[in-house]
């Protein structure tokens, strides 16, 4: 019996603006479901779910904190991001002013968050961009190359998804993941000061989380 | 010096006179401002503070503006002016009970924007003792005057939230102990805050601050960390699943001294049975048995994590020395669908050694939890050691354990084996020895004198037996044919067996005389029919007084109510009550409704109402037997007796959750003052069970009095035959449902290719049109062939001409070819 559940534990949080899907994003990943119809999200919600990074051999536990997209909750959500390893910021694929918002998003995360926190920028709802026999394609809004190159401008990771196929998904948190890991590997991560990042020292004693981590192994698509 | 200068200057006036108060508050306010020295700014403060005790209302009304501007400019520069504007801000905002409106007014204008909170919480980061230590108790104080403002403006606070988890790691237990107590008001009712706590990693402070403190011994302090986690969860579904997926959920087990990780089938350890309690202690565990209650809810009984948490609880409850409340309130916050297998648990129950006041436990027997259960709400803690007192923590503890019960019992397979425990193996099989279930309901009571903790196992036996019978018409079925064997004196020890022998039987060894002179033994329905006569004889004798008759009208009430909901909707059980004579023993107190009580006519009535209801069997009572009984008493008298039910106290106040009440006994003119009863004393008559079921029910006995005895059943009334008819035919239909489905599916797998038919058809059409495509060539190639036979034979006979001709003309010719000819003509 392995005695060690998870390696680290890492805060994300989610942000972007209101129904890019950042809530189911989190579903897709915690429950392997989507939501058709999500009441929009109020103040923040939290989701966990343990990942493994067969390149390190580590296992992860995410830790995400879903926040609210609206305006009139976004001091509430700033005050999250402080203490936050990771962040995913979320676009609409097929919402050009999700897009172009994602630039003030990320100038308040770099605001209030720690310096060294890792970002990454999702394109979420690729999957409406197929055209399908029920609805056609909805026109994408948002090149690859173009989001790629503000992401590459701005130092931060890229990656386009979809919460409803699942395409990608947990990719976005792996990539965000190991780049931590990788942080944490120069240093950059002093483990007791920043509070984004848990080292797990002390054997966990419940067996479910143990039975979870051997399944979950196998489920890592990176 | 220089402050006594200042001051003194400040309360002479330049001219030398005295000053009335608010003279010199107005000229210390206008010292306040930016414009003067720190240092006389700071004298003007102490000034101020100083009077605002007095004059509370001047320095409000002229200082006020002032002091914030140097709450907001100096108190971070300067520790001391820091301090005395706090001081004088927290007399200004508080509010003193003999002038509320000024407290109020002031912390209003103090929240008028929300600058003053920020720099509020930007100083609860300064590190001085004085200045954090006033914050602290400053916004405590605007909290409670006017929460909602201060934790709107907190969310935006750019430095609250690290600030507030600073203050709950501050290693000076003063400062620590009052973030405790303002955190709880700061987190109360505001999701918003409870998760950014938690994001920051509030429980994991909190609980440092548990351990820390020595745990559940740890007093007050241990007290608020833990009303602050319990806080920070409740009603907060983000929160418990974050708190979830920590590690501090098997801790919380661990203050408890309980191992999470305890295997099903060992033992809990003895340090968690046996710990010694104090009223804080009890306070403490109380917090932590509230948070798993609430962890237990949420997750729904099915996971592996909320069985340990579920044990945990039911350990407590039944084999513990923690104090009552704390066991009443385990048992409670145990799941309503609860299915753990509590009959395959054991434990192992402790009772207190006389006369060394709780401080040595004899170990007793280990029993399987469910025993422990049943034996709890019969006898009541510790096997009945004050159960002869009806004291308010011990019967609410025995309620929670029937409620438990009753939730155990609520699948019908449980019932069933508890049933089928009672009867012999086969039909001539002796009978099992009596369960004490069994024994403590079929024991006929000593009518000479009143025992209440017989009475009390009686009526608590009466309330169990319900469980497993209301509205399933199999275990009524099973029920009907329980015959206890002989209620010995040996046998009800070995009932109690798991407990000390000398304290089991004392309260049943007299009465066991009787049931020995009945050859054949009786079944559990003629026994509770004559022990109810018995009773009810006792109950009308002229010389029993009135606490006595309370007593016995308890009993009584127990037995009506087990045998409604009996006889309910089960036609051979209303035969066996019939038949061992109950309709006498009904018809008595309905007819002599004088000064008794209301309960037992209107319950009488009630039952007398199901009885003529669902007598529907052959045999000797019918119906027209009882309606001319009923007839005789009255169809309205009936109806208005058992309406009159509804009016009585005892039936009403009785809740789901409520079902003990206090217990004033009537006094009634003209009889002696019953002795008076202690506070304490309490009653139970009703459970919320029987209310539910005569509330839903007794409207359809009130409408089956007046019918005609000829006429069938109004309502849907089963016989346990039918119902195992329509149970069978369910499952019939249940396995034909599932076959269809299958065969659907099998179906649609089939209608999945349907690709092949159309690719089939064409193939088909394809192949005709070759097929009739090479036909026709068939056909041309024939003709052609035929034309060219023609033009062969043509060609052959014109050659053979020519060739005759050529002999005639004397040319030579081949005879081979003429062969040839020949062999083709031929």
């Amino acid at each position: 019996m392995s005695s060690i559940t998870w390696h680290y534990v890492l805060k994300f949080i989610i942000t972007g603006d209101a129904a890019v899907g950042k809530s189911s994003l989190l579903i897709r990943l915690t429950d392997q479901r989507f939501l058709t119809n999500p009441d929009p999200t109020l103040g923040v919600e939290f989701g966990s779910k343990l990942i493994s990074i067969p390149d390190e051999d580590k296992i992860i536990k995410l830790q995400c904190w879903d926040t609210a997209g609206t305006e009139s909750f976004r001091s509430i959500t700033r005050s999250y991001y402080r203490g936050a390893a990771g962040c995913l910021l979320v676009y609409d694929v097929t919402n050009r002013k999700s897009f172009v918002n994602t630039k003030s998003w990320l100038a308040d995360v770099r605001e209030h968050a720690d310096p060294h926190l890792t970002c990454i920028l999702v394109g979420n709802k690729v999957d409406l961009c197929d055209e399908t026999q029920d609805a056609p394609a909805k026109p994408r809004q948002v090149s690859t190359e173009e989001a790629a190159s503000f992401a590459q401008q701005e130092g931060i990771l890229f990656v386009e998804a979809s919460a409803k196929s699942g395409v990608n998904v947990e990719l976005a948190f792996v990539e965000a993941a190991q780049d931590i890991l990788q942080k944490i590997k120069n240093g950059v991560f002093d483990d007791s000061r920043s509070p984004g990042v848990k080292l797990s020292n002390q054997p966990n004693p419940n067996s479910l989380t143990l039975e979870q981590t051997s399944s979950k192994n196998n489920t890592c698509c990176s | 010096m220089e402050f006594f200068s200042q001051t003194y200057v400040a309360l002479r006036g330049p001219q030398g006179q005295p000053q009335t108060a608010s003279e010199t508050i107005g000229r210390l306010s206008d010292r306040l401002s930016p414009a003067t020295l720190l240092a006389d700014r700071r004298a003007a403060v102490l000034a101020l503070k100083g009077l605002s005790r007095d004059h509370k209302q001047d320095v409000g009304d002229r200082a006020l503006a002032g002091l914030l501007d140097v709450l907001a400019s100096d108190a971070e520069i300067d520790s001391d002016i820091g301090k005395a504007v706090l001081e004088t801000l927290i007399v200004l905002c508080e509010v003193d009970p003999a002038n509320k409106e000024l407290g109020f007014k002031y912390t209003d204008i103090v929240l008028a924007t929300e600058k003053t909170v920020h720099t509020l919480f930007t100083l609860l980061g300064d590190n001085s003792f004085y200045t954090r230590f006033s914050t602290i108790e400053y916004l405590a104080i605007l909290l409670q005057n006017r929460r909602q403002v201060v934790q709107s403006y907190f969310l935006k606070a750019p430095a609250g939230t690290r600030n507030v988890i600073a203050i709950l790691e501050d290693k000076r237990e003063i400062i620590r102990n009052e973030a405790l107590t303002m955190v709880q008001t700061l987190v109360a009712q505001s999701p918003d805050i409870q998760k950014v706590l938690t994001f920051e990693g509030a429980f994991e402070k909190l609980f440092n601050i548990v351990t820390q403190e020595g745990g559940i011994e740890g007093g007050v302090v241990s007290q608020g960390a833990l009303t602050c986690v319990d806080a920070l969860l409740r009603f907060n579904t983000s929160n418990q699943s974050y708190f979830k997926e920590t590690q501090l959920p098997p801790a919380l087990c661990s203050l408890l001294l309980y191992p999470y990780t305890l295997p099903l089938h060992e033992p809990a350890p003895q340090e968690f049975a046996l710990q010694f309690w104090d009223d804080q202690k009890a306070v403490n565990a109380g917090l932590v048995v509230g948070i798993l209650g609430m962890l237990i809810g949420t997750k729904g009984s099915a996971s592996q994590e909320a069985s340990g948490y579920i044990r945990c609880l039911v350990e407590i409850g039944l084999a513990s020395n923690a104090p009552v409340r704390l066991k009443t309130q385990s048992l409670r916050l145990l799941p309503a669908n609860m299915n753990f297998p509590l009959s395959e648990i054991v434990v192992t129950p402790y009772m207190p050694v006389p006369e060394t006041n709780g401080e040595e436990w004899d170990r007793l027997e280990p029993a399987s939890a469910l025993d422990a259960l049943v034996e709890l709400a019969l006898h009541g803690e510790y096997n009945g050691l004050d159960s002869a007192k009806r004291l308010k923590n011990g019967l609410e503890l025995r309620a929670a354990a029937s409620t438990v019960f009753e939730n155990f019992v609520h699948s019908d397979e449980i019932r069933h084996a508890i049933i089928q425990a009672m009867l012999p193996v086969e039909a001539s099989a002796p009978a099992p020895p009596v369960t004490p279930l069994l024994h403590a309901l079929a024991s006929p009571l000593d009518t000479s004198s009143v025992d209440l903790a017989q009475i009390s196992s009686t009526h608590f036996a009466c309330l169990l037996f319900a469980h497993l019978l209301r509205s399933s018409p199999r275990a009524k079925l099973s029920a009907r044919l329980i015959k206890p064997g002989p209620l010995h004196p040996q046998q009800s020890a070995s009932a109690g067996q798991f407990f000390v022998p000398a304290d089991g039987a004392s309260p049943l060894a007299a009465t066991q005389a009787e049931p020995d002179d009945d050859e054949p033994p009786q079944t559990l329905l003629q026994i509770l029919s004559e022990n109810l006569s018995l009773v009810l004889l006792a109950r009308s004798r002229p010389d029993a007084s009135d606490g006595e008759n309370r007593e016995w009208d308890r009993v009584v009430v127990g037995y009506l109510s087990l045998l409604s909901q009996w006889l309910w909707e089960d036609p051979k059980s209303v035969r066996d009550f019939l038949d061992s004579g109950g309709l006498g023993t009904l018809v008595e107190p309905v007819n002599q409704i004088s000064e008794s009580d209301v309960l037992i006519p209107s319950l009488c009535a009630f039952l007398l109402g199901i009885c003529y209801e669902f007598n529907r069997e052959p045999g000797e009572i019918t119906r027209s037997t009882i309606h001319q009984i009923i007839n005789r008493l009255g169809i309205d008298n009936l109806v208005a007796q058992i309406s009159r039910l509804r009016e009585d106290d005892r039936f009403r106040a009785i809740g789901p959750d409520s079902i003990v009440q206090a217990s004033p006994l009537v006094a009634k003119p003209g009889l002696p003052a019953p002795k008076q009863p202690s506070q304490e004393e309490v009653e139970i008559w009703f459970d919320w069970a029987f209310v539910d079921f005569w509330k839903s029910n007794y409207y359809t006995v009130q409408r089956a009095l007046p019918t005609d005895p000829n006429q069938l059943s109004t309502s849907a009334g089963q016989n346990p035959e039918t119902a195992m008819l329509v149970a069978s035919l369910r499952e019939v239909i249940r396995k034909q449902a599932e076959e269809i489905e299958s065969l659907q599916k099998r179906l649609k797998e089939q209608s999945t290719q349907p690709n092949e038919v159309p690719q089939l058809q064409k193939q088909v059409t394809e192949l005709t049109a070759q097929v009739s495509d090479s036909a026709e060539r068939q056909k041309d190639l024939e003709k052609e062939q035929e034309d060219l036979l023609v033009l062969l034979d043509e060609v052959s006979a014109k050659r053979k001409r020519d060739k005759a001709r050529l002999k005639e003309a004397g040319l030579e010719v081949s005879e081979d070819e003429a062969d040839d000819d020949e062999d083709d003509d031929e």
